[in-house]
């Protein structure tokens, strides 16, 4: 009686290209998907595309788009990643985000216009992490002192903190709006002393100031005795309190961490780009795009730059199909695809999937039952 | 009487309340299997463009549910996929599902040539009854004065509670919610038992979206359901994981929903509050219901599936 | 196939191979089962004996051979076949649902009784079987309300309620106490005379001599024998067992012991259920002493373990290392203040089983040099420290990168325990150290064990293995529902002795 059937067993080790060539299959596979789907509706998949990859890398002008879409993503994803890696749910990164570009514009109109940019800048960018890490804490809190279940309380604040953005602008005259229009409610400009210096067209030197920051969170999570730790208390609780470890604070940083990161996402818009507390400008799922970074990246910091850069260049193209009468939701199907396979490939970088006779290394016996 | 604003916010609050009825009941039958599924969202609006979509081109409300309840079904069924197969994250899984629904139900509301944004339903679903008992002070409007898919969805989660509490296969359901490899060894195969629960969900999730595009807010528009995907994965943890609780519990939210309504016409100063804030109730609701209820070890003891989204790597073969 | 007799075999297994991951657990192995026989499997752990059965019960499947099923070939593809044919095992590891009630669970999986589930004639159904087989359990009882004895009722009332002809015992005794051993044995050969099958599975010479008509032998995966038990000599059948007269280290003349440098007094430790699971433990461990604790599993070894090392809270007592006092210590004040610790999960608690065996093998040493500087890692320590405790600790199977998960069994202990070791510890705690190893990996970890004795360390052994104890311990102790029952030289130990003490002393009782 011999089994045929294939083997499906860990792998332990990928290889380098295929953790490079899983995301990148991701990819294609979307585009495939979101192809039949364009085609379905009488769209010229390759003419989308096409516009697409125009409208996102065609010209210096898109180019310096792309990036500018692509800076809060790479604190979204990073924010997302850590909190992952230390198997912290932390699915609230669109209201961290928000809270903190809530922080950056609320310091910024504080302070007014007295002061240098160089004490309002560093002002609105740390503003902007307190703003992130603020909103973590009332989930982080619960979940480190109370057991709570961080999926839900994240996500509920997600939208508390939407709406609490519609209030400061739409349900109040609160010092975030703009008193000066008075027939559509809109963010009141912060000074421009908080304002992010342009370089190239439009894109501000907020780029630089993202990529230090992934390469900050890299150096902490891998190189120091906390990010040591951290990894120990997200790979086993039980191991990490046997080595002496303490891992309701190793969460609590995590999770404040990971809120921080978002807020500074939320900070960098404000003062880059936007200029204000502006909710149609802001509220354009950051956050939840970061998942799909930190995802597609492997929860690898690094990775997560040229990812988001990626998912920058596809929300930065939504406009450009509008002009050619193709849905911008085109992207978010693309993106949510883009998600699935990259959580879908993760199965084929664990396992390795062979014949039952082709024996391999010897490496586990029976598996521990105790 | 049956104008009083009482009146009017119960019986707008049941109206509210049914899809999350739909969701919540189906992501309460998921989660017993052991799977989260944080793709409601997705599930319901694919529910709710497809829905509106048959109706819209057959002009029967009954095609309309059923293509919902097919869509809802299918887009789950990729989720059972990655977790039950691939055995890879829920979390994520759930969250793709989210994402690539809400994407796609936009997207189809809006492609083609003739596209259905903006238009109106070609039927929508009316009260079963008018006039006689559905005129009777506070009990007509409140019991008699509702569409079929409101009682339907007290006979689902009736129907659900049965069966999780007093059939086989509802043992089978909580068994491997519970301890897979247990249940396995006693002969219930896990993956199956996943898959179709999984799709099950998804397909209430389905019907839970064609509710609020048949019947809530009949024409087309890119985001019919607000965020109801999300609130029922909170109203599964407020119901503890119990299909009659979360009847009661999509009542209260739809309430929640409707207050801000309600106060507009009160008049000062309750008109005064920003309709904003009131926005927050329900979410606000769900993060304390949350830490009030579920902390800690509460968590097991309200009913929650001590397997849930943890993929289960049966023994190997 | 058949017996002498004519009459079909309940199971014939021919040839049978089965490897994980590249190891052969079970290597050509033939093995015969009559109708109405209590057969056992003998065989040292890692024999094969527990994966000969799961392919019986069908949860594994054979990669080669063949299986012949009451005289035809079958094969079942998962326990569901198996169980449908009438083939049941009741797990080491008891496969109860433990959030539903005993009726539940006989009734789980069983779906020819049409949709609905009747609790009450569920109910009966149950307390007529237990009346029957003397395994009286209450139905309505959810399972973790139950005793490990009681679970085990279950398990087999779970077997009988769907008729099942054959039944497999994996180490069915090693829970429980032996007046419950000799219930299940009674109970064992009830099945047997309305001729029903049972295999029964152990490692204990006298457990086999009393219960089983027969018995095969595993040794290294392979069949080495089958004999009738009437005719077996017990120590031929240790020879086949062990395959050569293999002496595991034992200690030697105990040196004299040195000051007492663990003390432990009057400890008490709840359970996870808020019961007192640990009752007023005072003991001494000296340097270069080795003290064991023997008892039934369950009786409060977990908890006062973790109560000694600080993961659990001590509701009363005192423990002292080298004359400090460190009740109210951190875990990780009591690392450094010398207490080492090898729990007996060794991936769920004593090692990261994503992280690479460099990495684990720097788990509590990685806060000062030379794994850091200041806050900063050094990664060429890491590297250079690894490779240098892999190569003396003979570390087995590492590559770069590994997770450390993928190591077996033994080389996860070795590696646990190198940890420890290097640490320099004044006081090491051990909780069956060489459960699940084999006769190599054992080898080396009693090894270990004894060199630590010889450096000086207090350790405490806390293990449920009795020959273990006997071999390297000093001094025995026995824990009986968390209280220490007895305590003697191990020159002065007898196996029956410690197992009356194991078994509270009841036997007294009831004599």
């Amino acid at each position: 009686m011999s089994t045929r059937r294939l083997i499906v067993e860990p792998r332990g080790l990928a290889s380098t290209r295929l953790k490079l060539l899983v995301p990148v299959a991701s990819v294609i596979a979307a585009l495939i998907v979101a192809g039949i789907f364009l085609l379905l509706t009488g769209e010229s998949p390759v003419e989308v595309y096409a516009k697409m990859l125009d409208a996102s890398f065609g010209s210096q002008r898109g180019i310096a788009e792309t990036m500018i879409s692509a800076t809060p993503l790479i604190l979204t994803g990073v924010a997302a990643a850590i909190a992952f890696k230390m198997q912290v749910w932390n699915i609230g990164g669109e209201g961290q985000f928000l809270m903190g570009a809530i922080f950056s514009a609320g310091i910024a109109i504080w302070l007014g216009d007295g002061f240098p940019a160089t004490v309002m800048i560093p002002a609105v960018v740390i503003a902007g992490g307190l703003g992130g890490a603020f909103w973590a804490a009332v989930s982080a809190i619960p979940r480190v002192y109370l057991g709570t279940n961080e999926i839900i309380t994240t996500l509920m604040l997600n939208f508390i903190a939407i709406n609490f953005v519609n209030f400061l602008i739409f349900g109040s005259s609160s010092p975030w709006r703009d008193s000066a229009v008075a027939t559509f409610p809109t963010g009141r400009p912060i000074p421009d002393a908080a304002r992010l210096p342009e370089f190239f067209f439009r894109l501000d030197v907020g780029i630089f100031i993202a990529i230090v920051l992934a390469i900050i969170a890299w150096y902490l999570m891998g190189k120091t005795r906390w990010g040591f730790a951290v990894r120990v208390a997200g790979d086993s609780t039980d191991t990490a309190r046997y080595a002496g470890i303490s891992v309701p604070r190793k969460i609590l940083g995590v999770f404040l961490l990971s809120g921080a990161f978002a807020g500074f996402a939320g900070g960098l818009f404000v003062s880059g780009p936007v200029g204000a507390l502006d909710p149609r400008s802001l509220i354009l799922n950051l956050g939840f795009t970061g998942i799909i970074v930190a995802a597609l990246a492997r929860l690898n910091l690094i990775a997560i730059i040229p990812v988001a850069v990626l998912m920058g260049a596809l929300n930065n193209s939504g406009p450009a199909l509008q002009s050619i009468g193709v849905p911008t939701a085109t992207v978010s199907m693309l993106q949510g695809a883009i998600l699935l396979f990259a959580v879908a490939g993760e199965f084929l970088i664990e396992n390795r999937i062979r014949r039952p006779e082709s024996v391999t290394v010897a490496a586990n016996p029976e598996p521990e039952t105790a | 009487m049956n104008d009083s604003q009482l009146v009017l916010t119960l019986v707008a609050a049941i109206g509210l309340g049914t899809p999350l009825i739909f969701a919540t009941v189906g992501e309460i039958i998921t989660e017993r299997s052991g799977i989260l599924n944080l793709g409601v969202q997705g599930m319901m609006l694919i529910g709710a463009v497809s829905g509106f979509w048959a109706t819209f081109t057959t002009g029967s409300l009954l095609l309309g549910v059923i293509v919902a309840v097919i869509a809802g079904a299918a887009l789950s069924w990729l989720h059972a996929f990655t977790s039950v197969t691939l055995r890879v994250n829920q979390i994520v899984s759930g969250l793709a599902l989210a994402i690539f629904g809400t994407g796609l139900a936009s997207f189809l509301g809006r492609a083609g040539s003739n596209p259905l944004v903006g238009n109106p339903s070609r039927k929508v679903f009316e009260p079963l009854i008018t006039g006689g008992i559905a005129e009777w002070p506070v009990v007509g409007p409140l019991i008699f004065g509702h569409d079929i898919l409101v009682y339907l969805s007290i006979i689902v989660a009736g129907v659900a509670s049965y069966y999780l509490f007093h059939t086989r296969m509802g043992l089978s359901l909580r068994a491997v919610g519970e301890d897979p490899a247990s249940a396995e060894s006693a002969g219930v195969n896990v993956s199956r038992v996943r898959y179709i629960h999984v799709m099950v969900g998804g397909a209430l999730a389905g019907a839970g979206g064609a509710y609020f595009s048949l019947a809530l807010t009949p024409t087309w528009q890119d985001d019919p359901i607000g965020a109801a995907g999300w609130i029922a994965i909170a109203l599964v943890i407020l119901a503890s994981w119990r299909p009659w609780r979360a009847v009661f519990a999509a009542y209260l939210f739809g309430a929640a929903e409707r207050v801000q309504f309600t106060l507009q016409t009160l008049g000062d100063p309750w008109s005064n509050i920003p309709s904003t804030l009131l926005a927050m109730l329900p979410f606000i609701l769900a993060i304390i219901a949350m830490i009030v209820l579920t902390s800690g070890k509460r968590a097991r003891l309200l009913g929650a599936p001590a397997a849930l989204a943890i993929p289960y790597f049966r023994e190997q073969r | 196939m058949s017996t002498s007799n004519g009459e079909p075999l309940a199971v014939e297994l021919r040839n049978v191979d089965k490897a994980f991951y590249g190891v052969k657990a079970n290597d050509n192995v033939s093995f015969e089962l009559a109708r109405g026989e209590v057969h056992a499997l003998l065989g040292e752990n890692g024999a094969g004996k527990s994966t000969l059965c799961s392919i019986l019960a069908g949860l594994y499947r054979p990669d080669a051979g063949e299986m012949w099923f009451e005289g035809k070939p079958a094969l079942f593809k998962t326990p569901k076949d198996a169980l449908a044919a009438g083939v049941g095992m009741v797990y080491q590891h008891f496969r109860l649902v433990s959030n539903l009630t005993v009726a539940e669970n006989l009734a789980l999986g069983h779906h020819d009784q049409g949709v609905r589930l009747d609790q009450k004639e569920l109910a009966r159904a149950a307390e007529e079987l237990g009346e029957r087989y003397d395994l009286a359990v209450d139905p309505t009882a959810r399972i973790w309300q139950l005793s490990v004895g009681e679970q085990q009722r279950v398990e087999i009332l779970k077997l009988l309620y769907r008729d099942a002809k054959i039944l497999i015992l994996d180490e069915p005794t090693a829970v429980l106490t032996p007046q419950e051993g000799q219930a299940l044995f009674k109970t064992m050969r009830q099945l047997a005379g309305e001729g029903r099958s049972i295999i029964f599975v152990s490692h204990k010479l006298d457990e086999v001599k009393q219960v089983s008509d027969r018995v095969t032998v595993l040794r290294n995966g392979k069949t080495v024998g089958g004999v009738a038990t009437k005719d077996a000599d017990a120590r031929e059948l240790a020879r086949m067992m062990v395959g050569r007269d293999l002496e595991l280290p034992t200690r030697s003349a105990s040196a004299p012991p040195g000051e007492v440098m663990f003390s432990v007094s009057d400890v008490r430790v709840l359970s996870d259920r808020g019961l007192e699971a640990v009752r007023g433990v005072s003991f001494e461990v000296r340097a270069g002493e080795i003290v064991g604790i023997a008892g039934v599993s369950g009786n409060g070894q977990r908890e006062l373990a973790q109560g000694l090392v600080g993961l659990r809270r001590l509701t009363a007592g005192r423990v002292e290392i080298d004359g400090e006092d460190v009740t109210s210590d951190t875990v990780l004040e009591r690392i450094d203040k010398g207490l080492a610790y090898v729990p007996q999960s060794r991936l769920g608690m004593g090692l990261a089983p994503g992280l690479t065996t460099e990495e684990n093998l720097a788990l509590k040493a990685f806060r000062r040099p030379p794994y850091s500087r200041g806050r900063t890692l050094v990664a060429s320590a890491f590297r250079d420290e690894g490779a240098r405790q892999i190569e003396q600790y003979d570390i087995r199977g590492v590559r770069p990168g590994l997770p450390i998960r993928l190591l077996s069994g033994g080389n996860l202990q070795k590696a646990l325990l190198a940890r420890e070791v290097e640490l320099e510890p004044k006081v090491l705690i051990l909780r069956s150290p060489t459960r699940g190893l084999d006769v190599g990996a054992t080898e080396a970890v009693r090894n270990q064990i004894l060199a630590e004795g010889v450096r000086g360390t207090a350790v405490l052994l806390i293990s449920e293995d009795l020959d273990e104890l006997m071999a390297l311990a000093d001094r025995l102790l026995v824990i009986y529902e968390g209280e220490i029952v007895g305590e003697m030289q191990t020159e002065e130990a007898t196996s029956e002795r410690l197992g009356l003490l194991m078994a509270g002393q009841r036997v007294e009782e009831s004599a």
